[in-house]
């Protein structure tokens, strides 16, 4: 097969090629303009409808909301409301806003836009991912007595209702603009598809610092849309970008050395690198398969052969944490320190594995009845530190005697087998953790959900254990008082440590890249952990 | 080059797949002449380990290729017109299949416990069952001129049998188009499994490819580790350029 190009046809090709290299990126910046990288086009520009990341940081950047969660201290702080308040029943929360409020555009912001966005967002027709967290959105109520004070009426207590808050931007009532008018530091100014997003500065924001500057300091931003990680760090290290908000490891050595206050490692996120067996009844696997797969003796003996440290060191550069237990160290609040857990130690997992009637043939591992112990780890493909992750877990269970294959798979084909067919034997794969709250996790660990990875939507718990996580979880989601409700997740993570469902591996490190010429950044671990206040960060030298 | 190759993995000590987790990415030294991936295993034997098995591999299925190809060649040369335009029609057909396409559907349909070397055998057996169609129209060019010569209709005359004829006159004769047709369908199939494994098909780990290697050029940050990175790409060149050179020779 030959393929031949004319003239004409390679200065039409190369005119695409240069084309496609020219747009956006490398675009002259005023001196007071940030600019970054976006892995994708945002979904949508509708603050109600954000449902993922590139549109919720473009949320962040541009609504102005009621109450802002602090990154750094995980409090709620005031920001369009001056103070807030929750009855002692946790079924009224009412908010007093700031006086003097406007829009990007002039017009005066008063309680009536608040409780328009509110019910917005509320409104089954927007169907805003949101509502979901206010649990009956369709009961509660929004109520504007005055022009300075919003009531909303919940039919019962939501746990952590503050945080709700930080997620509704408020909009000009009947006006919804898509970002063009809001009460947030920055406003859309201009959005090319596939190739940029600009920001400018909202004169009207209501922010002022100690001096009486009015914020933001920044004239605005430009995020280009690149998924292109080389591409990002090379006009990084060019000063086009000012920051990447998530460094992949293998780079964080590189710039470290070119510019050592350039790349951040703020430890452990909250994100975890896990593997599990797939122990659902109904999957298409050979009856001593799912056997060893039930076994909790088995699962823990694959824990204990896994040498965590050298996932770590070698598949993150050192730029990960081994992990034990299912929540991150990073997450303080709900993180059990007293969490007792199987121990790295390839002898005693040879005992356990010989306990529970396994036993050596040569340098291969039998079961009771005889059938060699192999099973295929499947992961997704193009993810170079998951790829090392199993390559290594190959060779640390080849030590008990337990032939692994590693298969990767593109991830429509890989959500296939693990949502759909079940056909699968292990997996591995990691898990984004945006926020520190059990409660993000409920359709993790309930067995009934379909995201139950281990065994999906089961109809009664398969076990004892799975029955007394759901009762748990359902107990902490309940439960007022913030001290009983760490106590029943405490638990809920011993019972993950025993039983091993989720064998962890380990938490990557959060990983940022920061332009030095930055001012005011205060990195977080937590979502948004680079741009969070980002009404405080100026360039050096700005006036 | 494949001497080498064999002593080197021979050597008491070489494994492709052990992992030297003390030392990552390292450089050359005493231990691993070549240094180590980024997984601590020695590039060297790896290198060599895979020469072999990408040749190998390769000359088995360009074996395969060839052989099918001077079937369906001979038999749409001595068949009647109409078979022989269903047989071009249908290395047509396989000409213009999407076939990178096929083979990723091919790989995400085998079981997950397909063992590595299973992997590889399988990977080879498709390249040689999607190969054969170009060399196969070059065979029955061939075929039919030879057929049509005057020796083989003397041969005919003399009341030879079809299956005696292509025995004695033509296999001998077709030598001369096949075994270039051999020599060229192997750097081919070399190149081809590369590029598969390049897009994490084709062998699978541990067993060492050319593609996987060649990826980890992908990454900048890498290639300021050592400079042994590019020892797969300067061997895989200098295999191709020797194999294209034998096919110019012959």
């Amino acid at each position: 097969m030959s393929v031949r190009f004319g003239l004409r046809q390679l200065t039409a090709l190369m005119s695409i090629v240069f084309g496609l290299a020219a747009h956006g990126q490398g675009m002259a910046k005023g001196p007071g303009e940030l600019a970054w990288a976006i892995r994708y086009d945002p979904t949508t520009f509708d603050p109600a409808k954000v449902d993922e990341q590139v549109s919720e940081e473009l949320r962040f950047l541009t609504g102005g909301v009621l109450i802002r969660l602090n990154r750094r201290t995980q409090q709620p702080e005031p920001e369009l409301a001056a103070n807030w308040k929750v009855s002692p029943d946790g079924r009224t929360i009412s908010f007093h806003l700031r006086e003097g409020l406007r829009f990007s555009d002039g017009s005066a912001l008063t309680s009536r836009d608040v409780a328009w966005s509110l019910r917005r967002v509320l409104d089954p027709a927007t169907a805003a991912p949101v509502a979901d967290e206010l649990l009956a959105p369709r009961e509660v109520k929004v109520e504007a007595p005055d022009a300075l004070t919003v009531k909303m009426l919940l039919p019962r207590r939501v746990i952590g209702i503050e945080n709700v808050f930080d997620e509704i931007a408020i909009e000009p009532a009947e006006r919804p603009s898509e970002g063009k008018v809001t009460s947030g530091p920055f406003t859309v100014a201009d959005y090319k598809r596939g190739q940029y997003v600009s920001l400018r500065r909202n004169p009207n924001y209501w922010r002022h610092d100690a001096a009486g500057v009015k914020l933001p300091y920044l004239t605005g931003i430009r995020l280009d849309v690149l998924n292109n990680r080389e591409k990002e760090v090379s006009l990084f290290q060019r000063g086009e970008y000012d920051l990447i908000d998530s460094l992949p490891p293998d780079y964080f050595g590189l710039l470290q050395k070119k510019n050592p206050s350039a790349a951040l490692d703020l430890g452990a996120s909250l994100n975890t690198e896990e593997m599990w067996f797939n122990q659902a009844p109904n999957a298409p696997l050979p009856d001593y398969e799912r056997a060893w797969f039930q076994n909790k003796a088995f699962r823990i003996a694959v824990s204990q052969a896994v040498h965590r440290a050298d996932l770590a060191r070698i598949a993150y550069g050192g730029h990960a944490t081994p992990a034990y237990g299912s929540v991150s160290p990073a997450n303080r609040a709900w993180h059990n320190d007293s969490l007792r857990v199987p121990h790295e130690d390839v002898a005693a997992a040879a005992q356990l594995l010989a306990k529970a009637g396994f036993r050596r043939n040569g340098s291969s591992l039998v079961d009771a009845g005889g059938h060699a112990v192999k099973f295929s780890i499947v992961t997704n493909a193009g993810n170079a530190a998951r790829m090392k992750i199993a390559t290594l877990i190959q060779q640390d269970l080849a030590a008990i005697g337990m032939q692994v294959t590693v298969v990767t798979l593109d991830f429509p084909a890989l959500i296939d087998r693990l949502m759909h067919k079940q056909d699968y034997e292990a997996c591995l794969l990691g898990l984004t953790n945006v926020e520190p709250d059990p409660n993000t996790q409920m359709n993790m660990w309930l067995s009934s959900s379909p995201n139950h990875q281990w065994n999906p939507s089961e109809k009664t718990p398969a076990t004892p254990w799975e029955a007394q996580i759901d009762k748990l979880m359902q107990e902490q989601a309940t439960t007022p008082l913030q001290r009983d409700r760490k106590l029943a997740f405490d638990q809920v993570q011993q019972i993950v440590a025993d039983q091993q469902p989720f064998i962890y591996l380990v938490h990557p490190n959060t990983l940022y890249a920061l332009s030095p010429k930055l001012a005011g950044v205060q990195p977080s671990v937590f979502r948004s952990g680079l741009i969070w206040n980002i009404v405080n960060v100026r360039r050096q030298g700005q006036k | 080059m494949i001497v080498a190759a064999c002593v080197i993995v021979m050597l008491p000590g070489a494994s492709y797949y052990a992992q030297d987790r003390e030392a990552i990415m390292s450089g050359a030294n005493s231990h691993h002449w070549a240094g180590t991936d980024a997984l601590g295993r020695d590039r060297g034997v790896r290198v060599a380990a895979a020469i072999l098995l990408g040749l190998g591999g390769a000359a088995v299925a360009a074996a395969i290729t060839t052989a099918i190809a001077a079937g369906v060649g001979a038999l749409a040369a001595f068949s009647a017109p109409a078979v022989a335009s269903i047989l071009m029609l249908a290395s047509d057909l396989f000409l213009s299949l999407p076939w990178l396409f096929l083979l990723m559907m091919v790989r995400s349909f085998l079981p997950l416990t397909t063992s590595p070397l299973h992997s590889a055998v399988v990977t080879f057996t498709i390249l040689a069952a999607l190969g054969w169609p170009a060399c196969a129209r070059a065979v029955y060019r061939g075929t039919l001129h030879l057929r049509s010569s005057e020796w083989m209709i003397q041969g005919r005359a003399s009341g030879l049998r079809n299956t005696q004829l292509v025995r004695r006159h033509m296999l001998p004769h077709l030598l001369p188009l096949l075994i270039p047709q051999f020599l060229i369908c192997v750097p081919a199939f070399i190149v081809a499994e590369a590029n598969l494994g390049t897009l994490g098909l084709g062998i699978a780990e541990p067993l060492p490819s050319w593609g996987a290697m060649l990826l980890e050029l992908d990454n900048s940050a890498s290639l300021a580790t050592s400079h042994w990175i590019y020892l797969p790409v300067v061997v895989l060149v200098l295999v191709l350029l020797l194999l294209e050179s034998l096919t110019v020779e012959v």
